[in-house]
C-alpha cells in the first residue's frame, strides 16, 4: 500500500519525518517522502501522481492548525481523492493545547486519523486498524 | 580588474550597504589589532579559548551582552545573525530591528549586521578589542562575509556543506560551493594583510547521530576547498558525540588526518586548530542538570585537546539564553578549565584504525570521482550518496545510512548506504550492536539514542 508522508509548511525538524518513513517501511508500506517544509498542494498532487491510499502529514512546530483550515477548500479542487485516508499527527497547536479539543477540530478539516503528541507507533496502529476496517466495509458491499 | 574584483563591487552595490569603501576597509585591515585575530591568540595562547554563542538584534543589546561576557572573562566574542539576514532577506531583517529598536522587544533571534553596517559595528568591535567569531548559516554569505570583515570580525564560520545539509530543504548545493568559493577568496586575500583571516568548519552537522566518519571527512573536505584558494588559517571542529573514548578517537584521528591531506595539496604552511562544541543535541530542562552536562563536556574538550571550546548555557531547552546565563557559563568554563589538570593520555589504537581506514575510504571515493574540480567531485560524491548525513533535510541528501548507539553509547554504522565504509570496518562497527532487533525495536532505540542527555 502506498502512503505519502511529509512534514506541513515551513517545519525544517527531520527527525520524526525520517523515523516515520523507516516505521512505515518496516510495516510494508510503500512510501513517498516528501521531507520537510512541504505545502498542501504538493502532498495532494503527490498522492495523485503515485495513487497513494494514504496520506500521512506531520507537524512539530505547531502551524499544522494554520494550513489544516485550507484542507477542504483545496481538496474540493481535485477529483479522486475522497477515498483516501488522511492522517495528521504531531504536535498539533502552536504552546499547549488539549487533545479533546483539537481532534475534533482536526477531524473537522477533513482529517480521518488525527494524533496530537501520540507515540509514534501507536498512530501507525491506529492507522492500519482503519486500513482493515474500510477493507472489510469494501468487502460486505 | 579581477573577475573577482568585479563581482565584489556587484555584490557591494546594494541598496541595503551604505557606500562600501574597499581602500578604506583595507587600510583597516592593515593596520587592525593583533588582539583581534583569533588566528593570532590561536599562535600565541597555551591555553583552550572559550567562546560562547548570542546575538542580539540592537547594537545596545549586543554591547551590553559583551560587557558579560567580557566581565567573564571570555576569550573569544561571538556574533550571532538572524535569520532573515542568513536567508538574505535584508528587507524583513531591516523592518524587525526597527521594531526592535522602537518597542524594546527583541524581533530577531540574532545581530542583522548587514542592516547595521560595517562602519557602526566595527566601533562596537573595537571597542572590546577581542576576537569575534561570525556565527551564521548563511548559503550565500558573500555580503554579510564583506561587512563582517570590515567591521574588524576575522573569524567566519560556516562552509558551503556545513551550513547547507542541515539547515536547508531545497537550496542549489553547487550555488552554495560558488557562493563559499568568494568567501575563501575574499579571506584570502585580507589574510595577507595581517594575521589571517580564520575560517571555521561546522562539525556538529545535524548534530543527530552523525557517526564519525562523515564527520571527519566533511571537516577535511571543507578545509581543503577553504586552503586550496589561499586561506592560512583554518579550525576543524565537532561535537560532543555521547562517548568520551569516541571523541577522544575522533579528535586524534580529525588533527592527524586534517595534518595529512593540507600537505598532500601543498598547504602544510597553513594553521589548522581544532574546536570542540559542547553537547549540541537535546538538552534536559532540568538547569542543574544542564550544567552538570555543560561541565563533563568541558572535561572531555580537554581530554580531546581542543584549541576552542564553544559553550552551551544551562537555558539551553527553553529558549534564547539571557546574557547571566551566557555570562555565567563562560566563567564556569573557565574555572573548570583552569582545574582540569594533569589529564591522563588516552589512546585506543584499534578504534583509531577502523575510524582512519573509513575515514580515508570515504576520501578516496570522492577523489577518484571523474569531475574536475574538488567542488565538483564534493557535490557529486553528495549526489550519489558517498556522503550521506544522518537526519539531513536535504533533498540531495540519500539518508540511507543507519546509525545507533552501541551500549558504550559510541555512534555505530549498521547501514552504510552508499557510503564506502570498507568490509572490514563495517562488519567491526554492526559487531559492536544487537542486530537481532526489527526496525520498530531500531527506530525505538533511535529516539531514545537521540534523547541520551535528558
Amino acid at each position: 500500500m502506498k502512503v505519502v508522508t511529509g512534514v506541513v509548511g515551513n517545519d525544517i525538524h527531520v527527525v520524526a519525518n525520517r523515523l516515520i518513513d523507516l516505521s512505515l517501511q518496516a510495516r510494508g508500506f510503500e512510501v513517498f517522502n516528501l521531507g520537510v517544509n512541504t505545502y498542501l498542494e504538493e502532498f495532494f498532487d503527490a498522492v495523485i501522481e503515485t495513487g497513494a491510499e494514504v496520506l500521512l502529514i506531520s507537524s512539530l512546530n505547531g502551524e499544522a492548525e494554520g494550513w489544516g483550515r485550507e484542507v477542504q477548500l483545496l481538496k474540493a479542487k481535485y477529483k479522486k481523492l475522497d477515498d483516501v485516508i488522511m492522517m495528521i499527527g504531531g504536535n498539533l497547536v502552536v504552546g499547549t493545547g488539549n487533545a479533546d479539543d483539537i481532534i475534533p477540530r482536526y477531524k473537522g478539516y477533513g482529517f480521518d486519523i488525527v494524533c496530537h503528541q501520540v507515540d509514534l507507533n501507536t498512530g501507525l496502529d491506529s492507522l492500519e486498524v482503519m486500513i482493515k476496517e474500510r477493507q472489510l466495509a469494501v468487502g460486505k458491499n | 580588474m579581477s573577475l573577482l574584483q568585479e563581482e565584489r563591487e556587484i555584490i557591494l552595490n546594494n541598496e541595503y550597504v551604505d557606500s562600501f569603501d574597499f581602500a578604506e576597509v583595507a587600510e583597516f585591515v592593515t593596520n587592525a589589532s593583533k588582539d583581534l585575530f583569533i588566528s593570532h591568540h590561536f599562535k600565541n595562547q597555551k591555553k583552550m579559548l572559550v567562546q560562547p554563542r548570542g546575538g542580539f538584534p540592537t547594537y545596545k543589546k549586543q554591547f551590553a551582552l559583551y560587557e558579560f561576557f567580557v566581565d567573564a572573562n571570555v576569550d573569544v566574542l561571538p556574533l550571532t545573525i538572524d535569520s532573515n539576514t542568513r536567508l538574505n532577506d535584508y528587507a524583513t531583517s531591516k523592518k524587525m530591528l526597527r521594531l526592535s529598536e522602537e518597542n524594546d522587544v527583541d524581533m530577531l533571534n540574532g545581530y542583522p549586521l548587514v542592516n547595521h553596517g560595517y562602519r557602526t559595528t566595527r566601533k562596537m568591535i573595537t571597542h572590546f578589542n577581542k576576537p569575534v567569531s561570525l556565527r551564521h548559516g548563511t548559503p550565500d554569505a558573500r555580503l554579510l562575509i564583506e561587512t563582517a570583515i570590515a567591521s574588524g570580525i576575522f573569524e567566519i564560520e560556516g562552509g558551503p556543506i556545513t551550513y547547507l545539509l542541515p539547515y536547508s530543504k531545497n537550496f542549489p548545493l553547487d550555488k552554495a560551493f560558488l557562493y563559499w568559493k568568494y568567501v575563501e577568496r575574499v579571506c584570502a586575500n585580507y589574510s595577507k594583510l595581517n594575521e589571517p583571516i580564520n575560517r571555521e568548519s561546522f562539525g556538529p552537522l545535524t548534530a543527530t547521530l552523525v557517526p564519525p566518519s562523515i564527520t571527519i571527512v566533511i571537516q577535511l573536505l571543507e578545509m581543503l576547498l577553504s586552503l586550496e584558494e589561499g586561506v592560512k588559517s583554518f579550525s576543524v571542529s565537532f561535537a560532543q558525540q555521547g562517548s568520551m573514548n569516541q571523541d577522544i578517537v575522533t579528535g586524534a584521528v580529525l588533527k592527524k588526518l586534517a595534518k595529512h591531506y593540507a600537505a598532500e595539496i601543498n598547504c602544510a604552511d597553513a594553521a589548522i586548530n581544532l574546536v570542540y562544541h559542547q553537547w549540541m543535541g537535546a538538552f534536559p530542562m532540568n538547569k542543574n542538570y544542564a550544567e552538570q552536562l555543560i561541565s563533563i563536556s568541558t572535561v572531555i574538550a580537554s581530554m580531546v585537546g581542543a584549541d576552542k571550546i564553544i559553550t552551551k548555557t544551562r537555558e539551553e531547552a527553553s529558549g534564547i539564553p539571557t546574557k547571566e546565563a551566557n555570562a555565567k557559563t563562560v566563567a564556569n568554563t573557565q574555572y573548570s578549565l583552569g582545574i582540569l589538570n594533569g589529564l591522563p593520555n588516552v589512546v585506543d589504537e584499534e578504534e583509531e584504525e577502523i575510524l582512519t581506514l573509513e575515514v580515508k575510504a570515504i576520501m578516496e571515493a570522492v577523489f577518484n570521482d571523474p569531475a574536475d574540480t574538488l567542488w565538483r567531485k564534493v557535490f557529486n560524491s553528495i549526489k550519489n550518496g558517498v556522503i550521506d548525513v544522518p537526519f539531513s533535510p536535504h533533498i540531495i541528501n540519500h539518508n540511507n545510512m543507519i546509525t545507533v548507539r552501541d551500549a558504550n553509547k559510541n555512534i555505530r554504522i549498521i547501514k552504510r548506504g552508499n557510503v564506502p565504509i570498507p568490509d572490514r570496518c563495517y562488519a567491526y562497527e554492526k559487531s559492536q550492536c544487537n542486530l537481532t532487533k526489527d526496525t520498530t525495536d531500531i527506530v525505538n532505540d533511535i529516539i531514545h539514542d537521540i534523547g541520551i542527555m535528558q
